[in-house]
């Protein structure tokens, strides 16, 4: 076999052997415990993520008068669910939330990734930085929509927002149809950060 | 104030030369060893064994050192093993481990 098919497997288990010698080494030595890197990826996968932004919108779409207070107070609405301390904004930075529905589509675009979210959104994709997506997606969101995929008609007016260090929008999109018997454990499972950020609609399963 | 360390040092690296490879808005680990090899880092800074920004100027370091030795759309490029070489040396730096510990260690652990 050519040598160089080998070379990033033998790479890749290398690297495993030599994170694993440095964890077991480091728990010897009492600096760390077994637990501590479950710990650090538990808050990851369960506290902090897209995860939170999809149970505040599954709310939103089976309790129309919590959708209501969503967006006319976007944190004390939060703060009303059991999530993890800091979901409405830990740094008197405000999330405001902007629904979908009788004729307007909402698309958020931002500058400065260090203010994004993601705690409730999840983590930016790559393109959410790029320069040209953000000055493209204000000027003419309808086309960098449609390269989405997502064909907004013609008679749907789309409004683009800028998060700031400020204001940190997200979008409620709106509850796809034929969902009426789900949960609303089941509906959150149909949030996406994409439909989050308005680059995509939610659908059903 | 942050509320908890986790939280901050994601935030810090998002969308800077170290952010971490993401999928679907969460982090994204191709192997197990990924995973524990950011745990180990963000755990050992959490605790205060070295200072984040230190690590992460190391990281940076190092993403840059393999950005200097190959084409950019290198198909052999893995975040994790900048993470991991810029991990061993704040380990050692922070006195928490010489390299001779490391490399005994490891062959051990491979043979």
């Amino acid at each position: 076999m050519d040598p160089r098919f080998n070379f990033p497997e033998d790479r890749e288990a290398r690297s495993a052997a030599r994170a694993r010698a440095l964890e077991a080494l480091l728990i010897e030595k009492g600096v760390i415990t077994a637990g501590s890197v479950d710990t650090v990826l538990s808050f990851f996968e369960t506290k902090m993520g897209p995860f939170n932004g999809a149970k505040i919108v599954a709310r939103a779409w089976t309790d129309p008068a919590f959708k209501a207070r969503l967006v006319a107070d976007t944190p004390a609405a939060i703060a009303e669910l059991d999530l993890p301390a800091g979901m409405a904004g830990a740094e008197g930075e405000h999330m405001r939330a902007v629904a979908n529905g009788e004729g307007v589509h909402n698309l958020i675009i931002c500058t400065l990734c260090s203010c994004y979210p993601w705690p409730v959104l999840g983590l930016p994709p790559y393109w959410y930085k790029d320069p040209t997506f953000r000055s493209r997606a204000a000027r003419e969101p309808r086309a960098v929509l449609n390269e989405f995929g997502l064909a907004v008609p013609p008679d749907v007016e789309i409004k683009v927002w800028d998060s700031s260090a400020q204001i940190r929008w997200f979008v409620v999109p709106e509850r796809p149809a034929g969902t009426d018997g789900l949960d609303e454990g089941q509906l959150a499972a149909l949030v996406t950060p994409e439909a989050m950020m308005g680059v995509a609609v939610a659908k059903a399963a | 104030m942050l509320t908890r360390f986790e939280h901050f040092a994601v935030t810090t690296m998002t969308g800077a030369a170290d952010t971490p490879p993401r999928a679907n808005g969460a982090l994204c680990f191709g192997q197990e060893w990924e995973r524990t090899a950011f745990g180990v880092a963000l755990a050992l800074a959490r605790d205060g064994h070295f200072e984040w920004e230190d690590f992460r100027s190391q990281l940076i370091a190092s993403i840059e050192g393999w950005e200097q030795g190959h084409a950019l759309d290198d198909p052999s490029w893995n975040y994790y093993e900048q993470w991991l070489a810029a991990l061993e040396q704040a380990v050692i730096e922070a006195g928490l481990a010489s390299r001779a510990e490391i490399d005994a260690r490891l062959g051990g652990a491979s043979a």
